[in-house]
């Protein structure tokens, strides 16, 4: 089936055009395009956290060689996950195969022998998904493993050592933007073991230092962020789940900041490649911070057991809405959709 | 004298203290934190009950609430007439909430009440921002084109000149209302030529400030 290119394609940013489902979870038949940033709300179970999990089976399959079995068509009725893709990879379809609603284990390239796969392979081996967690965040961790935030971000320290040696002026950047934001601190201490394990700690403005471990869950977080945002050399696509926890809500304007420096460098002024992001959010505030770019709100609706996904820019009367009140307060009254069902 | 500022965004206030410092012609004592609203309805949702908070718990003399017109009827000078109030006008309305907040409240910390200063940007505070910068744009050409049917520009239009993008970072957006209100921050005269909507809120602050002298 085609699915509908995005406008915003056109400029080649992202890598994902769409993804359609068939019976895979709650995600029965549906399909989204995804714009190189992408804000996903409604209801708990109406397929938010199943969207990223594709996108992880998507990276973790095209990782693997293409077998015989790979390039087998789906039985009737089977789940079914079908991506496509922005130019140059626009010529590209990959379809998941999956035995159950867990187990998707075919990975199928259309057409078969694509001259353009191991480029667009190499993308998707990238794609990072994080479900950040305070406690493991303020842990201690080995220098070693720095390379990349872990999915729980548990090697922040670790991530940050290695971020101040190989590229110390986005180092310098994400303190100085960590600073900008929590006046009240005036450093970001590392800690090097002998015993190769590293940890932080942030210097209060008025002296004292507070140790990871005692930071408040939304200063993790909020590094965490900006450690995503200050890597040089970032994913293709980065999904994060519920990004606005623990944030207060005036606090939440600098996380999408944080974000759209990912996906769009350019209004940062950084030459970097845009990273496409899939985020989610219950955050009414965050919701509001998209008023100016509805076009980047995919609302998962919920009926029974099946979900479906929706554009919010595709409201016909979206402009009338917006003269009425806020974006989170309209998603909350439930003129949107994308809220809890009741009985 | 003692301001509170309700605003949409740290840029807007930013912005704010800067142009009413300069029709004030000396700083005020700024109310910290500010007020911050959701935009509109939010801020008309929310003004009484700072209002309230103000008149009771706080020493200010003042609250300044600025507010984009968006799309809504533009404040002319006929919404002047003693009695008039037009349900569309975000400027009437907002006074009609501040003077249906305050009318009942009695007297408290040595002043009948805090006093209001309300400006609406015509169609957003950007298009102030641009003011001396692009002679286009005014609240005059709005509202003819609004006649017309045929805007002389959007509101993303304005702000992709402003920022430079239409996705600018907090600190970017702070920067650029900065430097474009610096050109107002010695004489608002033009800012208030072409733009009634901050004619208005400066013609409160002055009065207020005559009463302040008078006091």
């Amino acid at each position: 089936m085609p699915l509908p290119p995005l406008a915003a394609r056109r400029h080649g940013l992202g890598v994902i055009a769409s993804i359609a489902f068939q019976n895979f979870k709650a995600l029965r038949n549906t399909q989204v395009a995804l714009a190189p940033f992408n804000l996903v709300i409604g209801p708990n179970g109406s397929g938010k956290t199943s969207l990223i999990e594709s996108l992880q089976r998507l990276r973790t399959l095209s990782s693997l060689p293409l077998t015989d079995a790979d390039g087998r068509a789906q039985l009737g009725g089977a789940p079914e996950i079908t991506f496509s893709f922005v130019p140059p990879f626009d010529g590209i379809v990959v379809r998941l195969g999956c035995t159950s609603e867990t187990v998707c284990d075919t990975l199928r390239v259309e057409p078969a022998g694509a001259a353009a796969w191991p480029a667009l392979r190499r993308e998707l081996g990238t794609i990072r998904a994080y479900v950040l967690d305070h406690e493991a965040m303020a842990g201690a961790s080995r220098r070693d493993e720095g390379d990349e935030l872990g999915p729980d971000g548990g090697n922040l320290a670790a991530v940050l050592v290695r971020l101040r040696e190989r590229a110390p002026e986005s180092f310098t950047a994400l303190v100085a933007e960590m600073l900008r934001i929590t006046p009240e601190f005036q450093s970001l201490e590392l800690v090097e073991h002998a015993d190769g394990r590293a940890e932080f700690a942030l210097r209060l403005a008025e002296n004292g230092d507070v140790p990871a471990a005692e930071l408040s869950q939304g200063m993790l977080y909020l590094i965490g962020v900006l450690a995503l945002a200050f890597d040089p050399d970032p994913p293709a696509i980065v999904c994060i789940e519920e990004v606005d926890r623990g944030i207060h809500p005036r606090m939440l304007r600098e996380i999408r900041d944080a974000l759209y420096r990912l996906s769009y460098p350019k209004a940062f002024g950084s030459d970097r490649r845009p990273v496409q992001i899939v985020t989610t959010s219950h955050s009414p505030y965050f919701i509001d911070l998209f008023r100016e770019h509805p076009e980047e709100i995919i609302i998962s609706q919920k009926h029974g057991r099946a979900a479906h996904f929706e554009r919010l820019a595709d409201r016909k009367d979206l402009p009338e809405l917006l003269r009425e009140g806020s974006l989170g307060d309209m998603w909350f009254s439930g003129i949107l959709g994308g809220v809890p069902e009741e009985r | 004298m003692k301001v509170a500022l309700l605003s949409e965004s740290p840029a807007d206030e930013t912005a704010l203290r800067v142009l009413v410092t300069a029709v004030l012609r000396q700083p005020p004592q700024f109310v910290a934190p500010g007020f911050r609203a959701r935009g509109w309805p939010n801020v008309a949702q929310l003004m009484p009950a700072v209002l309230r908070h103000l008149h009771f718990n706080t020493d200010a003399d003042a609250l300044v609430v600025v507010v984009d017109a968006d799309d809504s009827v533009v404040h002319t000078e006929p919404h002047e007439a003693p009695g008039y109030f037009h349900p569309h006008c975000r400027m009437c309305q907002l006074r009609a909430v501040y003077r249906q907040t305050t009318k009942r409240l009695p007297p408290a910390h040595g002043r009948e009440r805090v006093l209001r200063m309300i400006g609406v940007a015509v169609p957003a505070i950007e298009a102030w921002y641009l003011c001396g910068r692009d002679d286009q744009v005014t609240e005059a050409a709005w509202t003819a084109g609004r006649e017309q049917g045929a805007l002389p520009y959007t509101r993303a239009n304005l702000k992709h000149r402003v920022y430079g993008t239409d996705r600018p970072s907090l600190p970017h957006e702070i920067d650029c209302a900065l430097r474009e209100v610096q050109r107002h921050r010695r004489d608002t005269r033009r800012l208030e030529h072409d733009f009634p909507g901050f004619a208005a809120l400066a013609a409160d602050l002055r009065a207020s400030g005559a009463r302040q002298n008078v006091t």
